[in-house]
């Protein structure tokens, strides 16, 4: 391997305080948000980055280290520390190997399954109150991928429902997945729960 | 970590916005509705079930959840949240608008007596009460004159009257209007009316953000379809105005004062005034930002919406460098033209090849029933567009608009202004 280290930084277009550095190979076999320094404890990699002044968060997945800065700081100090963590971490030999990297990708079927039991057995019956379903369309790497139907198509509160219930949910039973993405069409629905209206 | 309570009834059209804005900050987010949420049970810090109509009781439920999730920022989306949102703000001495100054932007009666006072201008203004003998106020009004509900908003219930009788069929039908049991229980205010002088001239929108009393324009609405009555249907904003720079400059520095007037210091504006051969005439301020999805419309820096400029605001984010972007922009809230049940869409594919059209959001339902105003609150949807100048933006809403047909209790209407 190229003792080089090359790492992209690319600031977030719509949140100026997160900036995501993707480096040239996998520093981290599977996903940890990091939120403290205390949190980081255990973990290196973490634990170097809060050492950094003014890093406030810390997200890391393969080879993607996302750091939120505290609010109003210079990111031009802060990204060249950054830069200096990862490299002297994988110079030390720290960065996981290509079969470490393996084994941690997720099982999609398990994936799946696990998201699936969420569903029927918690989100479901919560959301049958207001005559809404969620079924789970796809998981694809780290990315569950669901539709909604009755109440819940066309609602007005269905984003309400999605981010702070459904997703969250979902995130925190199954670490696994990342994102939750919403496919239905909620101009089509026929009876939604809520209808906006100002 | 930063928490936010956003104040969302379940009715409105800003959820998504606002839930995106605060996923953007990376901030965690608090949702009060009045109405319980079917997951709340699962995220207990995610969800508060209070009543907006009752906005002591609201607050002191806020406050003791505040305790267990402490909150840094509030934000309303329309005048009874703002209520809400104040007195919230009040008791976890957060930087936000005073209780007394919200409750007066959210009564037209209370608004007008202060802005007279200041000497802002608005219409001549009597405030009625639905007892009263219509017939008999009749007689004493001068016309054409018109007739709005105390505390409704998006131009429902509002008439114009160019007579005495149209002026009494005007008050009984707002008087029905309100006498719905859903307005009827917001209390007193639900149960008068004001009737004021119709100011002939254009119509302007001001969207704005108060900091520490200071108002920053973040965009100027031109509403080029005539606001003439008998109802105020209001279909197209457009930004920037075309407006002459000197009226322009008026109708800030009248919104200004007018915020000034009623105490409002914090937060956005979204202030509609009335522009002829006089000074600007100030029809309402709400201390709230624009309604629907029409802050679409609004793009700042290098893509930050109205509804995180917003929370960046509340949050004590910095937000002097961002400003609307070049372009003009505009948005038509797609009118209902005949009260029936929705069966069909059709065109939208036509529509979204327009020239300039950035998005179409269709937003009633099929099976819905659409209520037109005066009655209802509803739009069809809305049509979005950007363009090199305000009068490009306008062509392609309009030829978006044309192209649409909406199939109302079946018969098809076609959206050609007919």
């Amino acid at each position: 391997m190229d003792n080089e280290t090359k790492i992209t930084a690319e600031f977030d277009k719509e949140n100026s305080e997160v900036c995501k550095f993707t480096v040239d190979r996998p520093v981290y076999a599977g996903k940890i948000d990091i939120r403290n320094r205390e949190q980081a404890k255990g973990i290196p990699l973490a634990e170097k980055l809060f050492q950094i002044e003014d890093v406030a968060e810390v997200s890391v997945y393969g080879a993607v280290v996302v750091v939120t800065r505290g609010v109003g700081k210079d990111w031009k100090e802060i990204g060249k520390h950054v830069g200096a963590v990862i490299r002297d971490y994988i110079q030390a030999g720290m960065a996981p190997t290509e079969e470490q990297m393996r084994a941690s990708l997720p099982d999609q079927s398990v994936i799946r399954d696990k998201v699936l039991e969420l569903l029927e057995m918690q989100i479901n019956p919560g959301i049958a109150g207001h005559g809404g379903y969620v079924e789970l369309i796809d998981v694809r790497d780290n990315s569950a991928y669901i539709r909604m139907s009755g109440g819940c198509q066309g609602c007005g509160m269905a984003d309400v429902t999605l981010k702070q219930g459904i997703e969250r949910l979902i995130r925190e039973e199954v670490p696994e997945v990342w994102e939750v993405f919403d496919t239905t069409d909620h101009a089509a629905g026929k009876n939604p729960y809520y209808e906006p209206a100002k | 970590m930063l928490r936010v309570l956003l104040l969302l009834p379940t009715t409105t059209y800003r959820t998504e916005a606002f839930l995106t804005a605060a996923r953007q900050l990376g901030v965690d987010v608090t949702v009060a509705s009045e109405e319980p949420s079917t997951l709340a049970d699962l995220n207990p810090a995610g969800f508060l079930t209070v009543s907006f109509n009752k906005p002591e009781e609201a607050t002191s439920i806020i406050a003791e959840f505040a305790r267990s999730y402490p909150i840094h920022a509030v934000i309303p989306v329309d005048e009874q949240t703002a209520i809400v949102a104040a007195m919230v703000a009040a008791s976890l001495k957060l930087r936000h608008n005073s209780v007394e100054s919200a409750l007066a932007a959210g009564n037209k009666y209370q608004m007008r007596e202060l802005l007279s006072r200041a000497g802002v201008r608005v219409p001549g203004y009597r405030l009625l009460s639905l007892s009263d003998d219509a017939a008999a106020v009749a007689r004493g009004l001068r016309y054409p004159c018109v007739v709005k509900p105390l505390i409704l908003s998006a131009s429902r219930g509002v008439i114009r009257a160019d007579t005495r009788e149209q002026f009494v069929q005007a008050f009984r039908r707002v008087a029905a209007i309100l006498s719905a049991p859903e307005i009827e229980s917001k209390g007193t205010s639900a149960r008068q009316v004001l009737v004021e002088d119709f100011i002939p001239g254009k119509e302007v929108a001001l969207e704005g953000l108060l900091s520490q009393g200071k108002l920053r324009v973040l965009a100027l609405f031109d509403k080029p379809d005539p606001l003439d009555g008998p109802f105020f249907e209001e279909t197209i904003y457009v930004t920037p105005s075309i407006l002459r720079a000197d009226i322009q400059t008026k109708v800030i520095d009248c919104t200004a004062r007018t915020a000034e007037a009623l105490g409002l210091t914090e937060g956005p504006v979204h202030a509609e005034l009335r522009v002829n051969q006089m000074e600007p005439c100030v029809l309402e301020i709400a201390a709230r930002s624009i309604g629907g999805r029409c802050a679409r419309a609004l793009r700042f820096g290098t893509g930050v919406s109205l509804e995180e400029l917003i929370l960046r605001h509340a949050l004590g984010m910095s937000v002097a460098d961002m400003k609307r972007e070049k372009r003009a922009s505009g948005v038509m809230m797609i009118p209902i033209p005949k009260r029936g049940v929705l069966a069909q869409v059709e065109g939208l594919s036509e529509a979204r090849n327009i020239p300039g059209i950035d998005e179409i959001s269709i937003t009633a339902h099929v099976g819905q029933t659409l209520i037109p105003l005066p009655e209802g609150n509803q739009y069809l949807g809305f049509i979005f567009a950007r363009g090199n100048d305000p009068h490009a933006v306008v062509a392609s809403l309009r030829n978006a608009h044309l192209k649409l047909r909406f199939d109302i209790a079946g018969s098809t209407a076609k959206m050609s202004g007919d």
